[in-house]
């Protein structure tokens, strides 16, 4: 693990408040929503060099979402299901870290699949059944968007 | 020296503090699963005091509120209202003279009931009395039946004699024209004499003898000694009494509101009858009398 640079670490930071902010204010449009807790997830939170912050910002994300949802009787299994899925994609580039779009690509649709597979479990072990939504759909399909976003303008600091 | 993964070093905190994240939250979901009594009993006491700003804030905007529809729906009725008198206000006065003139005509027609002589009901049109020479005109003339001299009357008193008649009008001759006599008497002393007009409001009585007891504030009636009036209608009340060589200066103030009278009586020709005056004179003087009296 490499030591964090100032300046990268620092934007990093500010994009993931910006990305928080951005998930409240799109309460209205749940899609859109889904695509930045997912950029905020899988794409910045695992960029952090302490897994510790990313699992951090992965848990706001989660809790941040469900506060504005309002759909939930019982709140913190989208957070869970954040910080599982950030800890494995944190996990996955420590160890095969990305060198092609493309691969990055393929790895980030599996971790979305992945990530919403564990988001609707761990939701349904705290509040129950609940409708599964389009919101991993519209991950899935921004993937070259916010993929690309994550990878070529802040990549992830252990590459360095 | 090698670090150990879960010491108390920053990389075993780190991985500690990961682990209380993941499990607290793990058992959170899992206590939210069960009964939520306590969690929201706790919730509840710790929102209590928000709680009770916020009632107290929403009771203070609801107050607030309330007296502001409150104010403006008294505004509200208060300009209606408003509105509401000034139409009263309005239809009163547009009302007031022909209040004025009914309860003129109720009084004429008690008068007429009184009297059994067969009146003719006259409305002043124009009454110029003050103005050198002026007199009052009725709306009645020739077409009615109307001769000069005919005596015309008020429920307060006499007013005088019709002086010329024309085809549809007529002029009066009031009491206190200077050019105006009638014959009247005394109340008590029964004494008779010829009234003459002094001005407006006031008349004298000529050919009183000295030898005569007067008291101010005497009822003054018709004689019917001129076959104008008949005998027994009030004319006045004595306002002043002067010894003058072998008569009496006798002033009267007239009963009749020359002013303002706006209905009138008038009696037939040459009435035959003679009517019964009231029995007493009044117990107050009337106003300007200057309480002096005369006799033999």
């Amino acid at each position: 693990m490499s030591s964090p640079t100032g300046t990268p670490l620092v934007r990093r930071f500010i994009l993931a408040l910006v990305c928080l902010g951005g998930i409240h204010y799109a309460a209205p449009w749940p899609g859109p929503q889904a695509v930045l807790n997912t950029f905020l997830v899988l794409g910045l939170a695992p960029g952090f060099t302490s897994p510790l912050a990313g699992v951090a910002w992965a848990a706001a994300g989660g809790w941040v979402l469900e506060g504005t949802l309002k759909m939930y009787p019982h709140l913190g299994g989208t957070a869970f299901g954040n910080m599982l899925a950030c800890l494995l994609a944190f996990s996955l580039i420590l160890r095969w870290p990305p060198h092609t779009l493309k691969a990055y690509w393929g790895r980030q649709a599996a971790l979305v699949i992945v990530h919403a597979l564990l988001v609707h479990a761990s939701v349904r072990f705290a509040a129950g059944p609940h409708a599964w939504g389009t919101g991993w759909l519209w991950s899935l399909v921004l993937i070259p968007a916010w993929a690309t976003l994550a990878l070529r303008l802040h990549p992830p600091l252990h590459r360095k | 020296m090698r670090q150990r993964a879960w010491g108390w070093n920053p990389t075993g905190r780190r991985r500690w503090a990961l682990a209380v994240l993941l499990l607290g939250h793990l058992l959170w979901m899992a206590l939210g699963r069960g009964s939520s009594n306590r969690w929201q009993h706790l919730a509840n006491v710790l929102a209590a005091p928000p709680r009770a700003a916020s009632a107290r804030w929403e009771g203070w905007k609801a107050s607030r509120r309330d007296k502001v529809t409150d104010l403006r729906q008294a505004r509200t009725e208060l300009l209606a209202l408003r509105a509401q008198v000034t139409g009263l206000l309005t239809a009163r006065e547009a009302d007031a003279p022909r209040v004025a003139e009914a309860d003129e005509a109720i009084r004429l027609l008690g008068l007429k009931k009184l009297l059994p002589l067969a009146f003719r009901a006259a409305r002043v049109v124009v009454n110029v009395r003050k103005a050198p020479f002026g007199g009052m005109i009725l709306d009645q003339g020739a077409d009615a039946g109307l001769s000069p001299d005919q005596g015309v009357i008020a429920p307060e008193g006499v007013v005088g004699r019709l002086w010329d008649v024309g085809p549809t009008e007529s002029s009066l001759l009031p009491l206190d024209a200077y050019n105006a006599s009638t014959g009247v008497m005394l109340a008590r002393s029964r004494a008779t004499g010829v009234l003459q007009g002094l001005g407006p409001g006031k008349a004298a009585i000529r050919y009183i003898g000295n030898q005569e007891v007067v008291q101010v504030g005497e009822p003054v009636f018709t004689s019917g000694l001129d076959r104008v009036f008949p005998r027994g209608l009030l004319v006045g009340y004595v306002s002043a009494v002067l010894p003058h060589d072998v008569e009496l200066h006798v002033e009267v103030a007239l009963a009749a509101p020359l002013d303002r009278v706006g209905l009138v009586l008038i009696l037939p020709a040459h009435p035959q009858m003679e009517l019964q005056p009231p029995a007493g004179p009044p117990q107050t003087a009337p106003p300007g009398t200057t309480g002096k009296q005369a006799g033999p």
